[in-house]
């Protein structure tokens, strides 16, 4: 019974394997990591004041090389790393009452420790500290080796639409229509991104993708995406406005993304990997016992009782 | 409703065994009462005035008259047994419930949970612990809720109660102190009365108190004669009596108290009291008084509760949980100093600037890892598996209801008694049993006594063979013909006698050499009893009630010999007795019974003074030979010579002998010890003790007649049940009071000993032991034999050491006798004893008394650790039962009081097999994978928590939702494992008798042992790894074409997926036998998983709670990643489990598994029976219903053999290894087939 078992398992796992493999590899993906990059280098010595210091401009334009041909959506994602959006005092501080109730605007207390009220006693909305701490760095791309043609302005850009990023829920039913950023980032301290206080929350849906906090503290989250064909060997140049705050903590890492999606989604090798790797070992295994039967048949002794 | 009394009587009297004192027995107690009567009577001084010794406090009872008793506000009669009331039951219950260290856990859990220094919602540890909870006190009530209605309805069975100048019925809870009751013929005392009349002459009745000692034979009570007339009830309005009697107490054979009639004051005895539980024999009605009520009676006043006992394998269990907690703690510390480290103001987005709670103050961190210590106990609370014990009371409970009471294999039809448990918590103690000892009288033996021969005179009469007798000479060579066809004609059998010997039948002793000596014997055998006839006074209808088999035997010996007895008044015995003056003359003598000396362990013989009708004086005695021969009087060599040798000769054939003796006594002689004996019978202290030293005064100078032979027959299937045992692996030791000879006898028959078996032997009756005897210095007596003691112990130890070297294969047996045991047990020698005893394959003690029994046991239970199992049937093995690890009472033949105190009662002994090698074998599987599966599928869990918290900056982030936590023991994996704890199966009933060794696995702890318990552990520790980092690793990328992030929730529910599926497919695995109920369970706890988080992630609640896995499970679904780890982390997880089980299986197989493999392609045999009610079947009934029971379902055996070519060839010419078909079996199927085609056509 185990060898057809084994067999029956390697023969439906390494066909779903390869499938995996194959659609990962049609993925391209473009990772440029600027943390470091895109702090002048007479500031790298002390990049905390470098991020605080809300005079310098923090613009930064660098050019990529797309590898392969990218078909549209291109997606755009931030990775940061050594982020932990899953600690305990972290992941708990948000009120998703208040996120979908106007009413519930004041319900903060309990909940939203230490960013719950402004300076001035009101309630924050959105309160907590995963709001407070809303990822803030910009990103715009524009094609590069296109001639410029007469009259042109440089690169013509490549718009990235922000629609669409967050999942259909957050924006339906946990992100009220009736909610408004009040009172938001009003601190003495100002732990990231600002909220466009006319617009509902259910329409922000960078908070929304924001605030699905990230299972590990290495994650990417989605930025925008590009309804534009890249072509291999195609140079694009990304404007970068660093004002995100990833320098007090070792390591912290942070880099845009340029992805295309295939049926499974992104770059993942590992999943097709794991499953023809367990697919052959169990062809594997099943020869080597069909072996071992033929070669150790249960002896008589195995069938006398101790 | 009298069954209902009863059962309640019987639960009452179960706990009286613990108060037994070794020696005497209640029967013996019984005994003494019955002959009390019979001396009260023929003395007629009942009646005289003794001053009585009044208690401190004193009861004062106005009979028949309730406004004067009514200030005193005694109790009434209504009795309960509950545990609980209504208002007690939350309070008292849920006490005892955290009297539980895991439940007392979870409850400080959930209590740390309400703090904010938890993770975790209080739900996460308060829904586990309510639903346990709940189900133990579901559990609780309904028990106590049975008890309740078996109250109730005694509480409202009806009596006779005098009301005015009528007999009015009443229920017994209106019963009142002081009230004068009417009883009828076999119904129940309602409460303890006293008796004043009855319609019997001589103000006599009979009662049975076997609902209070579980003696069968009746029993003499007599009313003052004062009351006598309160028959009618006229009369018995009139009188108006006030008893002043003791306090109610618990002992049941005493009673101090006067009646004041009339100005006059008259002591009662005990033999006036009706205890309540007792029933009426024998007798129309009698009217009573009632003195104690309720509570108050004697026999609930006695019932206490028994200490339960536990099983090994729970006791090792709590290791296992001490080990887990051990873990837990570990892996808290751990966590705990992360977090400490771990903590820091840089991390900005953490707000830890400025005034920070203690549990995240970086300033402080010290107090951030302490607090986080508890915070990470509760997160990891679920390592402790909470439902375990609930889970495993279910199981057992069920187990013992349904498979072990309902077990047909295990049905006397004859007796129709099922076998039953008596505690549902010994299970699987049952499949580790390595020591039984076991009684011999009724155990081994039926106790169904036949008279068999005798010796009078000096001449043996009785020309049967014993079975061991047969037996011997068979190994020895000679042929014996079968016996039947040789018989004469004159041969006898009938109950209590099988007797062939022309020569004294029917008056035939006239013509032997001795006539005289006949006469006397059968008189002795006639007169000196206890016995009570019942029934029509013929020899053919007649029925003897007697305390002993071996008493109603001899009196049936004596009706067969023309000494025919056939009614006792409490003064006299009267004996038809025929061919005495002349051949074939018939006359009704009438034998006054003057005193009885009782037969106590002790005294070990039974005397009776009787004056015959011309005034003679004459002392029969009968006893044991060594206490006969002591009193003998001198001269007379031969005879006692002879007799000796009839008595060794008797004893090696297996009979049980006894001696006859008598002795004249003049007028003088009589007149004066009965002073001395009244004196000593009225004593107030030592009263026994007083007794015994009176009789010695006038048991002397005896007569020997002669000695009986009583045949005790080896129960049913005896020696093959001991063979089978033996096969499995356990040791049988023999525990009697029986003569060395006779228990020697008894282990050839069984077949624990035979010829080839070395025997070492420890006895008293040595010529040194003798030599010191005659001197008589009992310190010298003692020295001698404790030194001889030492001396063979030792080198009896050496010789089967060497023994063992020099010829493994050869059987010992050690036997030793009763005294010598006694200085053997002494803490110098024990261990010499025990080593050889260990040793040896087969133990036979004799002439061991019931204390010596229960230290025998309790010798190996805590001196060797092994696990003992004790079966007896009669009240001397009450200690030796409560002693064992298990013990397993005979029900049927003689009282209940072995039952009551056992664990399990079975009918017959050869039902061990069954209970041992099929239930207890698999009761100890099924527990065996219920714990260590919940010990992997709690650390699975656990652990995945545990890898998550390194990755949140140990900050004890919950990995799971509250919900998902607290349901995943009670709900997602909760039913599947109870699934296999019932029906788990490894090899078939009949398999497991086919094959003994196999119990051998559960002797040797073979499936719970901490190796075993490593590899669940390893394989929980690799399933965690692989469910963690699987699922973890789905945050890095954006899934589906949308490319959309999951998040941390969305992880977790993925995660949790992954594991409630694998965890019931582990299950699987493990099961031996499949069957539908274990499909319907695990696809039913994963199907309510999916179940729940459609519901529970579709809706918001209004609560205040985070909306964590809103719509998460929608999302996840929404990508082709979640199917894809879906498949793959179940079996990436379960790959190192089935690798392993199939190494396992291939390589070094596990015995079960290789009767699995020789039987594989047997037809499934159901032998699991069950019983449709307690009904009387008859075979066939019992054989069409078994057949009507057997499952259509196919189960299998998951079986992770390898089926290739070669392997299937090499088992179909292994030559003799499939099972032969057994005849019954083929039978069954015959029928089932004729079954089904008669249910064709009768459709058709």
């Amino acid at each position: 019974m185990v060898i057809p078992v084994l067999a029956f398992v390697g023969l439906i796992f390494i066909p779903i394997g390869l499938a995996c493999i194959v659609s990962s590899n049609k993925v391209v993906e473009v990772v440029y990591r600027y943390d470091t990059k895109c702090v002048p280098g007479n500031m790298l010595h002390n990049k905390v004041a470098y991020i605080q210091n809300a005079s310098i401009d923090k613009t930064c334009t660098r050019t990529l090389k797309i590898p392969r041909d990218m078909k549209r959506p291109i997606y755009i994602y931030y990775q940061l790393d050594k982020f932990y959006q899953n600690h305990r005092r972290y992941s708990t501080s948000r009120s998703d009452a208040q996120l979908r109730e106007p009413k519930a605007a004041g319900d903060v207390a309990e909940f939203c420790k230490p960013e719950a009220f402004a300076a001035n006693g009101r309630p924050i909305v959105p309160c907590g500290l995963i709001a407070w701490s809303l990822f803030n760095d910009t990103y715009s791309f524009a094609r590069r080796n296109r001639l410029p043609r007469d009259g042109d302005h440089g690169p013509p850009p490549l718009t990235v639409s922000k629609r669409g990023i967050s999942w259909p829920s957050e924006r339906g039913h946990l992100f009220g229509k009736n909610v408004f950023p009040r009172n938001f980032q009003n601190g003495s301290l100002v732990g990231g991104g600002q909220l466009d206080p006319r617009k509902p929350l259910s329409e922000q849906e960078d908070l929304m993708v924001w605030m699905r906090t990230a299972a590990l503290p290495r994650f990417r989250k989605l930025y925008g995406r590009m309804e534009a064909d890249l072509v291999a060997g195609e140079l694009i140049t990304v404007t970068v406005r660093n004002s995100y705050n990833s320098y007090s903590y070792a390591g912290g890492e942070k880099a845009v993304v340029l992805s295309t999606a295939g049926w499974l989604g992104g770059r993942n090798g590992f999943l097709g990997r794991a499953y023809v790797v367990v697919g052959m070992a169990c062809f594997l295994l099943a020869l080597l016992l069909t072996l071992l039967c033929l070669v150790f048949p249960m002896k008589e002794e195995h069938l006398l009782l101790r | 409703m009298s069954s209902r009394i009863k059962e309640m009587m019987r639960v009452a009297t179960a706990r009286l065994g613990g108060e037994q004192s070794p020696r005497g027995g209640t029967s013996q107690a019984g005994r003494a009462e019955a002959s009390r009567t019979a001396r009260l009577g023929g003395g007629g001084g009942s009646l005289r005035r003794q001053p009585q010794p009044q208690a401190p406090t004193v009861r004062t009872i106005y009979c028949n008259d309730r406004e004067a008793n009514a200030p005193v506000g005694y109790k009434g009669n209504s009795v309960s047994t509950t545990k609980y009331s209504v208002l007690t039951f939350l309070p008292k219950g849920l006490f005892e419930q955290f009297r539980r260290v895991a439940n007392l856990y979870f409850l400080m859990i959930s209590i740390l949970s309400t703090t904010p220094i938890s993770p975790v919602h209080p739900v996460t540890n308060v829904v586990p612990l309510s639903l346990v909870l709940l189900v133990s006190l579901i559990k609780e009530a309904f028990e106590d809720w049975k008890r309740f209605q078996n109250d109730m309805s005694i509480n409202n069975a009806h009596v006779d109660v005098l009301q005015g100048q009528k007999w009015e019925s009443a229920p017994w809870k209106r019963l009142q102190v002081g009230d004068i009751v009417r009883i009828k013929q076999d119904t129940y005392f309602p409460s303890d009365l006293l008796f004043l009349s009855s319609t019997n002459p001589d103000g006599v009745c009979y009662i049975e108190t076997a609902n209070l000692d579980g003696e069968t034979n009746l029993k003499i009570r007599k009313a003052l004669e004062k009351t006598w007339d309160c028959v009618i009830p006229e009369k018995a309005s009139e009188f108006k009596g006030e008893i002043q009697c003791e306090q109610p107490n618990n002992s049941l054979y005493t009673f101090t108290g006067n009646l004041i009639v009339d100005k006059q004051t008259i002591p009662i005895s005990p033999n006036q009291i009706l205890l309540r539980g007792c029933s009426l024999r024998n007798t129309e009605y009698i009217v009573a008084a009632v003195i104690f009520t309720g509570h108050e009676t004697k026999v609930m006043m006695n019932s206490m509760n028994v200490p339960s006992k536990r099983s090994t394998l729970e006791k090792k269990l709590d290791k296992l949980i001490l080990a887990l907690f051990a873990t837990l703690f570990t892996m808290c510390v751990i966590g705990a100093i992360g977090s400490g480290v771990f903590i820091n103001e840089k991390y900005f987005y953490l707000g830890l600037r400025g005034r920070v709670e203690d549990q995240f103050n970086p300033k402080n961190r010290f107090v951030v890892t302490i607090l986080t210590m508890f915070t990470l106990i509760t997160l990891y609370s679920t390592i402790i598996p909470i439902s375990l014990y609930v889970s495993i009371e279910m199981i057992k409970f069920i187990q013992c209801a349904k498979f072990i009471n309902n077990d047909l294999n295990m049905y006397h039809a004859e007796s129709n008694t099922p076998a039953l448990a008596r505690t549902s918590n010994l299970n699987e103690e049952l499949g580790q049993v390595e020591y039984i000892f076991s009684d011999k009288t009724g155990t081994l033996t039926r106790n169904l006594m036949e008279f068999f021969k005798c010796s009078i005179g000096g001449e043996i009469y009785g020309t049967g063979i014993t079975e061991i007798e047969k037996g011997g000479a068979e190994r020895a060579g000679v042929k014996i013909d079968d016996d039947e066809g040789k018989r004469s004609a004159t041969a006898v059998h009938e109950k209590g006698f099988n007797f062939d010997d022309a020569r004294i039948m029917r008056g035939a002793w006239r013509n032997e050499p001795n006539p005289d000596a006949c006469v006397q014997f059968c008189r002795c055998l006639a007169i000196c009893h206890t016995v009570l006839p019942e029934g029509e006074e013929t020899p053919e209808k007649i029925t003897y009630q007697a305390a002993s088999p071996d008493e109603a035997a001899l009196v049936a010996a004596a009706k067969n010999f023309g000494f025919f007895f056939y009614r006792r008044t409490p003064t006299t015995v009267l004996v038809r007795e025929s061919h005495v003056e002349r051949m074939g003359s018939i006359q009704d003598v009438a034998y006054e019974i003057l005193n009885v000396l009782e037969f106590n362990s002790t005294r070990k013989r039974q005397s009776v003074v009787c004056r015959f009708p011309n005034g003679k004086l004459v002392l029969y005695c009968k006893g044991a030979d060594n206490v006969i021969f002591e009193r003998l009087a001198d001269g007379n060599h031969d005879i006692k010579k002879t007799s000796r040798e009839h008595l060794e000769q008797f004893g090696s054939a297996g009979l049980r002998t006894l001696c006859l003796a008598y002795r004249d006594l003049s007028r003088e002689q009589y007149e004066s010890w009965n002073e001395k004996f009244v004196q000593a019978k009225s004593s107030l202290r030592d009263r026994d003790k007083k007794l015994d030293e009176v009789a010695e005064l006038i048991e002397k100078d005896l007569i020997l007649i002669g000695c009986t032979a009583i045949e005790d027959k080896l129960q049913e299937g005896v020696p093959a049940c001991i063979e089978t045992l033996s096969a499995a692996g356990i040791k049988i030791w023999v525990l009697t009071g029986d003569k060395m000879e006779t228990a020697i006898n008894i282990a050839y028959a069984c077949s624990l000993v035979n010829n080839d078996t070395k025997q070492f032997i420890i006895t008293s009756e040595t010529d040194a032991i003798r030599d010191a005897e005659d001197r008589g210095d009992p310190v010298e007596i003692a020295r001698v034999i404790k030194d001889s003691v030492k001396q063979s112990l030792r080198s009896y130890l050496e010789e089967a050491h060497r023994s063992l070297r020099s010829t493994p294969g050869r059987k010992l047996a050690f036997i030793i006798d009763g005294r010598c045991l006694m200085y053997a047990l002494d803490p110098a020698l024990r261990v010499n004893l025990l080593g050889l005893s260990l040793i040896c394959q087969s133990v036979v003690c004799c002439r061991v008394s019931p204390l010596q029994k229960a230290q025998v046991a309790s010798l190996v239970r805590k001196g060797a650790r092994k696990i003992t199992l004790s079966i007896g049937d009669g009240a001397n093995d009450v200690s030796m039962i409560q002693a064992a690890h298990v013990g397993i009472g005979i029900s049927g033949q003689e009282g209940m009081q072995a039952v009551m105190a056992s664990d399990f009662a079975i009918a017959q002994f050869r039902y061990l097999t069954d209970l041992l090698l099929v239930h207890g074998r698999w009761s100890y599987l099924r527990l065996c994978k219920v714990i260590t599966y919940f010990f992997y599928k709690n650390l699975t869990f656990t652990l995945t928590q545990f890898w998550f918290t390194f990755q949140t900056g140990f900050s004890g982030q919950r990995f799971y939702d509250d919900w998902f936590q607290s349901l995943y023991n009670v709900i997602f994996t909760a039913l599947p494992v109870i699934m296999v704890g019932l029906f788990d199966k490894d090899v078939s009933a009949s398999l497991s008798k086919k094959y003994p060794q196999l119990y051998q696995e559960g002797i040797r702890n073979t499936f719970f042992r901490w190796k075993v318990i490593a590899v669940w552990g390893f394989f929980a520790f690799y399933q965690s790894i692989v469910f963690y980092y699987f699922t973890a690793a789905a945050s890095q990328h954006g899934h589906g074409s949308s490319g959309k992030i999951l998040g941390q929730w969305d992880v977790s529910t993925m995660a949790f997926t992954c594991v409630v599926v694998t965890v019931n497919l582990r299950l699987l695995m493990s099961c031996n036998s499949i069957t539908r109920w274990h499909y319907f369970s695990v696809a039913g706890s994963i199907a309510a998983w999916f179940l729940f988080i459609f519901i529970y992630s579709a809706i918001m609640t209004s609560f205040d709670r985070q909306e964590n896995v809103y719509f998460v499970i929608y999302v996840l679904m929404s990508t082709f990643f979640f199917y894809l780890t879906l498949m793959l982390a179940p079996v990436i997880a379960l790959f190192g489990d089935f690798l392993y089980l199939s190494l396992q299986r291939w390589l070094f197989p596990y015995d079960y598994q290789v009767i699995q493999e020789m039987h594989k392609d047997d037809p499934h045999e159901y032998s699991m029976i069950h019983l449709p009610e307690r009904s009387h079947l008859s075979p066939e009934e019992a054989r069409s219903y078994a057949i009507s029971m057997l499952p259509r379902e196919n189960s299998k055996h998951t079986g992770f053999a390898f089926d290739s070519p070669g392997y299937e060839s090499f088992f179909a010419s292994q030559q003799g290894v499939g099972v032969p078909h057994k005849p019954w079996d083929v039978a069954r199927r015959a029928s089932m087939k004729q079954q089904r085609q008669q249910q064709h056509t009768g459709r058709s």
